[in-house]
Formats: C-alpha cells, sequence, structure tokens
C-alpha cells in the first residue's frame, strides 16, 4: 500500500546566529518524508535579513516545502516581504488558502494559515464589547472562515491543515493555563471538524504537548521544535 | 522593594519585548530575592542574552539561569496515524 510521509516543524526561529545550523540536520529528508510543512514563527523579529536567513535554509530541498508564517514572522511589519522571498526560494506559502499536490499516486490537499488566538470553548474571548475585543475575535473567526471555505474546495485523498496557533487545549499541556487564549482557538478546530480533515499541525508552544485530537476526532501535532526535540518529525498516512 | 509579583512581570515582559531577546516563551519566578527564568532555546548565545536582559530588568535579585538548550537531534520513529 502506498503511503503519504509528512515531515512537519514549526518555531525554527531563525536568524543570522542560527545561519547554517538548521539545513544539515534536513539532509537524506526525502528518504523520510514526501513533503515538509513548516508552522510559522520562522524567525524571531520577523525582519527580511532573518527571512532571507530562512529561505536559504529551505531552498532546493528534494521535497516540496509548505510553510505557514507565525506571529513572530509579523513583528517587524515584513511578512509581505518575507513572504516573497520564502516563494522566491521554492516555498509554497500559504496564507488562508489551499495547495493541492500528488504525492506517490495519492492527492494530499493542504490548507493553511497562521490561525490566531482567542481561547477555547467555555473560556474564550466573544465578539462583545469595546472595538478592541471584537477586533481580536473578529480576525480569528475570519481565518476560521477563510480556512473552512478552502477545506470544503478540496476533493484530495488526504486533506491537512497546517496552522502556527493551536486548534486545542490537548497540545498546550506544560503551557500556563492563563496564556492559552493566546495560544490558539477553538474556532480553528471546528472549521476542521466541520469540513473533515485528516492531520492538523501547528506549533507556536513551545512549552507545549506534541499530540492532541480536536472534539471531532482529528489528530492535532505540536511540532514546535522545543516539543518535538527534532528538525523534523514524521506522519505517515495510508493511501487512497 | 516592588513585590514579586510585578517583577516577575516585568522580567517577563522586557524578555518578549527587548531586541535582544523577543522570547515569549520563558517563565519567570520570584522568590525572595531570587529570580529564576525556566525554558528552552536554540542556541547558547541566546541563554546567555536573556539573562542579560532579565538581570537589567530586575537589578539587585539574583538571577538562576535554568534555562535549558534545545538540542535538535536526528528525527525519531516516523508516527503512523
Ligand atoms: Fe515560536
Ligand atoms: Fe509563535
Amino acid at each position: 500500500m502506498t503511503q503519504t510521509r509528512i515531515a512537519a516543524v514549526a518555531d525554527i526561529h531563525m536568524g543570522e546566529d542560527l545561519r547554517g545550523h538548521f539545513r544539515p540536520k534536513l539532509h537524506g529528508i526525502e528518504h523520510r518524508a514526501d513533503v515538509l510543512l513548516v508552522g510559522g514563527d520562522l524567525t524571531r523579529h520577523g525582519t527580511v535579513a532573518e527571512g532571507r536567513v530562512v529561505a536559504d535554509e529551505l531552498r532546493d530541498l528534494p521535497i516540496p516545502v509548505i510553510a505557514v508564517l507565525g506571529n513572530h514572522d509579523y513583528h517587524s511589519d515584513a511578512e509581505q516581504a518575507i513572504t516573497s522571498i520564502m516563494r522566491d526560494a521554492g516555498v509554497t506559502v500559504l496564507d488562508d488558502e489551499a495547495t493541492v499536490m500528488s504525492l506517490n499516486g495519492a492527492t494530499l490537499g493542504v490548507v493553511g494559515g497562521k490561525g490566531f488566538g482567542g481561547g477555547f470553548a467555555g473560556k474564550c474571548a466573544s465578539e462583545f464589547g469595546e472595538p478592541e475585543t471584537k477586533a481580536f475575535v473578529r480576525h480569528t473567526r475570519q481565518i476560521a472562515d477563510r480556512w473552512r471555505q478552502a477545506l470544503h474546495g478540496l476533493d484530495t485523498d488526504h486533506r491537512i491543515v497546517l496552522s502556527h496557533y493551536s486548534p486545542v487545549k490537548d497540545t498546550l499541556m506544560g503551557e500556563p493555563t492563563e496564556i492559552y487564549p493566546f495560544l490558539g482557538s477553538y474556532l480553528l478546530a471546528e472549521a476542521a471538524d466541520e469540513e473533515g480533515a485528516d492531520l492538523i499541525v501547528h506549533g507556536h508552544a513551545h512549552l507545549g504537548t506534541e499530540k492532541g485530537l480536536t472534539p471531532g476526532g482529528i489528530q492535532v501535532r505540536n511540532v514546535a521544535v522545543p516539543v518535538i526535540g527534532s528538525a523534523y518529525t514524521v506522519y505517515c498516512m495510508n493511501g487512497a | 522593594m516592588d513585590a514579586p509579583h510585578y517583577v516577575a512581570a516585568r522580567v517577563q515582559r522586557a524578555l518578549a519585548e527587548d531586541e535582544r531577546t523577543v522570547e515569549l516563551g520563558i517563565r519567570v519566578d520570584v522568590r525572595g530575592s531570587q529570580i529564576f527564568l525556566r525554558g528552552r532555546v536554540s542556541a547558547p548565545e541566546r541563554r546567555l542574552l536573556i539573562e542579560d536582559v532579565a538581570r537589567e530588568a530586575a537589578p539587585g535579585l539574583s538571577v538562576h539561569n535554568e534555562i535549558t538548550l534545545v538540542e535538535v537531534r536526528e528525527p525519531g520513529e516516523e508516527e503512523h496515524l
């Protein structure tokens, strides 16, 4: 039976001080995986210079690379420039949209974006009160709506959601509960549960835990480097 | 002297906002005149910078740097979903 092998990592937080440190760890990745997903926080300060370091680390890999940005990549208001630099290096950067590819005779659809916070059902913010609060929650809701649409349009053998923020609490275990609303939102999980997906990959929660599940039963994996302790982890999905 | 609560908050904020660190994943605990820093970073220089920034944000307190380095190993066994 054919398998689709997904390599995933997040929070590589490259800077000039780490130039050349990550790429060697990817050596031979084509023997272990068919595609590499990178779940945001590519940089530390979100500068163009750091974006170039990331692009150089990921350039010309023998397998396709799909990435989303993280909150750190927005810090210097250079997210557009970083996106362009990454795309010029051959990386598919998803901004609340889908990409489709054929791997080993099976089709894979990836819907990706950075996601956002707000918290988890029963303990979350809502679109009520001051404009600042409404804008915060609305941002997440609009992202979830775009993911729902993108997933709806996918007719592939496998479907994966690539995020920076977490869709569930499970993978935040180890983080202080007080900051959960800044680490993710259940709205992201809800969108995936409604449309269906095989896997949700995220990062952002450096102190969190690798494995979780959405209320609808979709596997969730937190692949932040400090969590997985390696350059990437590989998840295998059975063929169509 | 500031309450430990505020000292911890000030250090945490400095670590997040100081351009030298921009670290959001470090736990800061203040016990009496001691500050404990805990978390994981990917380079030894970053570990030391965090200590510097914490010391500047809380002068006079002794800083215990318990931050560990993330060892980025070769990928392990693949998981079958
Ligand atoms: Fe991060
Ligand atoms: Fe993050």
